[in-house]
């Protein structure tokens, strides 16, 4: 009997343990790169010759929120519907370098663009795609009614700010020559403003009407969207699935596919879905990575992702009413003592861990396949060395001075160190952060561990909240790679509060077109002096870079993926 | 009856004015708000969450706070979905119908399965079989839910491909037809069979235990010593006793219809109240939290009346006034 309940007791456990494997979904980082932009080059595939006609299920692992609208959207999952219907009127390559898409550009100045758009592009609704149709996604974002987050695309434009307080009707940076060319004015000349420029124009024939406060809440955003890419909405239903057809009047050739179907399949059930055949194409988590591979079936692709995880340092307080960094704090002030905690943690190791073998070790704040990464022979790669780590510490004074096992402050006081990581449901985030703490107690830094509420995480953060130390994050990056938002000492988002006014120079020379011009590889040198800095002084510890996973059935062809993601749906083909 | 209506109805105002300042004070007790998710240096920037918390009213002093929203709430204005950016009201009123489709299709599996193990029970106690269905009821009880619909997927769906694994309905199909019904039968099938197989453990017994107690009465003893066949007593004397007081069980269903299954509807991606209530917590959209809670309380509360009625109606005995 007692033999029969320890049996029980197992085999509940492994319920739970396969249940907990299984619902280990998103990851609760604050930013995901939802940039992804399609890549329309031309490809030869090496699966064979494109089919025509078939349907291809995509699946998206959360309910959409339905706002179908690249100026209203929210979150990730909205995006990857938006992205087979609709497409930007500027692409990105592989080295994330803006391409002509619908639209083409001249500037001499980098201050003022002429854009030339393509004739003859067309909404699904058959009207034609002008620039008028471009500079209403302009009014409508810097609208004072407009509620998504995306004015700081349009806020660079000359006369944006006035046009948002109501002091002008048009924005005054906005000059419409004909229906398909249009001038543009920025404020000032700077490196990115092409990059940071909003590249989706809004339906005026459908939207025009609506007022600007209820658009977000209209039919064509919600449930009857439009756009100019290859596939038209054809239904949908809410919160769990989309119905998309080939749109015959597509601008840019032929479109291989009768129809997609986007669903929405929960993370417990991707593995038997794809098994199955009931999708043929989904991002993966890394968790489920594993379990997908086996398959026979499915190939799994992985793609460079635009993402970093760091283990940062609180060296600061910020005053965000006066926007700089008010009060160092001492504790970690020593970089002896950072470089010895990096020193000391296995990062190939952690990575293989947690997220099986889909992540790669980073040393420095920019991912690898941006042009202006440094290349890591250039860098210190602070390869997992405790003994080094050890001489480090005993050099900078933090030595064990009363027999505890533990090492003391130089001053000879006890020395904790606090770290703090955010907590979701996901279960491996205890366990991975545990870990790290266990590879400082082992060259004898005695360590602290605080899983902290997600929300309430970053609210702390934010506020420079005492019980902060040394926190886990994720940033990542867009196609500009300017770090400038999480970096610079006059950041509310530079969590670490490094203050470093040689390094925030870099930054800003990186930006003035006065010193590098339009010369890209100027501006990449510039970075990677950056980058040296930031290696060199470890503001935060560098840990890993996500890999994009996207499982894929056998049928489907003609993708390709690269940095900015998937190639044109419209290329994608079913073998029958 | 109708003054004891009248007045449980009035007591209920106090009731709604607490659970309203409790759902509200615990909404704003939550750290970080409904902007705290979109730290994100590609899409935005520290001004626009600055600036949308000031539209958006959460710089107010919180009794203020808490008086605009009961406000809008009496006039039925539930507010605006921070996540969906369109009014509360509409939200809700997208996902109901599939909840109370799911919701009702479980209760009558429970109903079914319940009254024949109940009848069997109550006909046989202390049997083999009554044992083995307490067992079974009790066990199904234990399981938790999301276990339950893992493995439900998983071997009926995966494994023998009897039914969809998620969603609830097949978008391909016209909408309006027969196979469009069809398929949104097919689809709730497998999420009310799990939701409905794993709570009938308090009907079972409860029809098991009166149908014993009703079998000693001695209204049974005249039947039989009348002659009448044991089929009939059971099946006509004693179980129309016995099922009257399960309808009062309907009043406390009442609720949970609406609440739908937060875990299951999660799991089959079953776009229903109980989906939207846990990502609504999730993604702290409190204009939809606090609505769907203060529903939720009210429902609770209305079924509690409707279960004392009908009390009083299916058993004359028992005065309400």
């Amino acid at each position: 009997m007692k033999n029969n309940k320890r049996f029980w007791l197992i085999a509940m456990f492994l319920t739970l343990a396969a249940f907990l494997a299984a619902c280990s979904g998103s990851d609760g980082d604050a930013s995901k790169d939802d940039s992804s932009t399609d890549d329309s080059k031309d490809s030869a595939t090496a699966e064979g010759e494109p089919q025509k006609g078939g349907t291809m299920v995509y699946g998206i692992d959360a309910p959409p929120e339905g706002l179908f609208n690249s100026a209203f959207y929210g979150i990730a999952t909205d995006a990857e519907v938006i992205g087979l219907f609709d497409e930007a009127l500027i692409d990105y390559n592989e080295k994330l370098e803006p391409q002509p898409n619908v639209a083409s550009w001249t500037t001499e100045d980098n201050k003022v663009f002429n854009f030339k758009f393509k004739e003859g592009v067309k909404w699904h609704n058959g009207e034609e795609l002008t620039v008028n149709d471009w500079v209403f996604a302009f009014e409508t974002i810097a609208s004072p009614d407009y509620d998504g987050p995306r004015y700081s695309n349009v806020q660079t434009i000359e006369g944006a700010e006035a046009f948002r307080s109501g002091k002008a009707d048009t924005i005054s940076g906005v000059e419409v020559v004909n229906d398909h060319e249009i001038n543009i004015t920025f404020d000032e000349a700077r490196v990115n403003n092409l990059t940071n420029l909003w590249p989706y124009p809004l339906p005026e024939s459908v939207l025009g009407d609506v007022p600007v406060a209820e658009m977000s809440a209209s039919e064509w955003v919600r449930t009857t969207p439009i756009g100019i890419g290859p596939f038209k909405v054809d239904k949908i239903v809410p919160g769990e699935s989309v119905e998309l057809s080939r749109f015959d009047e597509y601008w840019n050739g032929d479109v291989n596919l009768d129809k997609i179907i986007v669903r929405v399949i929960d993370n417990s059930s991707v593995v038997g879905a794809l098994q199955n055949g009931d999708v043929d194409m989904i991002s993966l988590q890394p968790v489920s990575g594993p379990e997908v591979e086996p398959l026979e079936n499915v190939d799994i692709i992985t793609y460079p992702g635009l993402s970093y995880y760091y283990v940062g340092f609180k060296l600061g307080k910020f005053d965000n009413a006066k926007q700089t960094i008010s009060e160092e704090l001492p504790k970690y002030q020593s970089k002896e003592l950072r470089q010895a905690m990096m020193y000391a943690i296995n990062r190939q190791e952690w990575a293989d861990a947690f997220f099986f073998g889909y992540a790669k070790v980073v040393n420095k704040p920019v991912p690898t396949s941006h042009w202006n990464a440094a290349d890591d022979s250039d860098l210190n790669t602070y390869d997992y060395d405790p003994e080094k780590a050890k001489e480090l510490l005993d050099a900078a004074g933090y030595v064990d001075t009363n027999g505890d096992g533990f090492r003391e402050d130089p001053n000879g006081d006890e020395f904790v160190v606090k770290f703090s990581h955010y907590a979701t449901g996901n279960p491996t985030f205890e366990p991975r952060a545990q870990a790290i703490t266990q590879y400082w107690e082992e060259v004898g830094i005695q360590s602290e561990l605080e899983m902290v509420e997600v929300n309430l995480y970053y609210e702390m953060l934010e506020k420079d909240d005492p019980s902060m130390e040394t926190f886990f994050g994720g940033w990542s990056t867009g196609s500009d790679p300017d770090p400038s938002a999480t970096w610079k000492a006059d950041q509310l988002w530079n969590y670490t509060r490094y203050n470093n006014p040689e390094a925030d120079k870099l930054l800003d020379d990186a930006l003035n077109i006065d010193i590098v011009g339009t010369d890209q590889q100027k501006r990449a040198d510039l970075y990677i002096e950056w980058q040296k800095i930031v290696n060199e002084e470890v503001p935060m510890l560098y840990i890993a870079e996500l890999e994009e996973i996207v499982a894929l059935n056998k049928r489907v062809g003609g993708t390709e993926y690269d940095v900015s993601g998937s190639n044109s749906p419209a290329k994608w083909f079913v073998k029958k | 009856m109708l003054k004891y209506t009248v007045r449980r109805l009035l007591g209920m105002i106090p009731m709604l004015i607490l659970i309203s300042v409790v759902v509200f004070s615990l909404a704003k007790l939550m750290p970080g708000d409904s902007l705290s998710g979109e730290i994100d240096p590609l899409n935005t920037n520290p001004q626009y969450i600055a600036e949308m918390r000031e539209k958006l009213g959460y710089n107010e002093p919180l009794p203020v706070q808490y008086f605009n929203w009961v406000t809008d709430f009496v006039q039925g204005d539930f507010g605006k979905s921070t996540r969906f950016k369109v009014p509360v009201a509409d939200v809700i009123k997208e996902k109901l119908p599939n909840t109370l489709f799911l919701g009702v299709t479980s209760l009558l599996i429970t109903y079914i399965l319940a009254f024949l193990m109940g009848m069997y029970s109550g006909r046989k106690p202390y049997t083999i079989g009554d044992n083995a269905i307490a067992g079974l009821n009790y066990v199904m009880l234990a399981i938790p839910s999301f276990v339950a619909a893992v493995f439900a997927i998983y071997f009926f769906s995966f494994h023998l491909n009897w039914f969809p694994f998620g969603g609830s309905v097949d978008i391909q199909v016209e909408e309006g037809t027969l196979e469009y019904w069809i398929s949104r039968f097919h689809h709730v099938l497998l999420p009310a069979l799990v939701l409905g197989t794993l709570s009938t453990a308090s009907y079972t017994q409860f029809l098991r235990n009166d149908i014993i107690e009703n079998s000693r009465k001695d209204f049974v003893r005249t039947a039989r010593a009348k002659g009448t066949p044991m089929k009939k007593i059971y099946n006509v004397h004693i179980l129309r006793n016995s099922i009257i007081p399960l309808v009062t069980f309907l009043g406390f269903d009442f609720a949970a219809l609406i609440g739908g299954a937060i875990i299951t509807e999660t799991i089959f991606t079953y776009p229903g109240i109980g989906q939207l209530f846990l990502n609504s917590v999730t993604t702290q959209d409190y204009p939809t939290l606090m609505a769907l809670t203060m529903l939720l309380s009210f429902l609770t509360l209305a079924g509690n009346l409707l279960a004392d009625i009908l009390y009083g109606i299916v058993d004359p005995r028992i005065r309400l006034d």
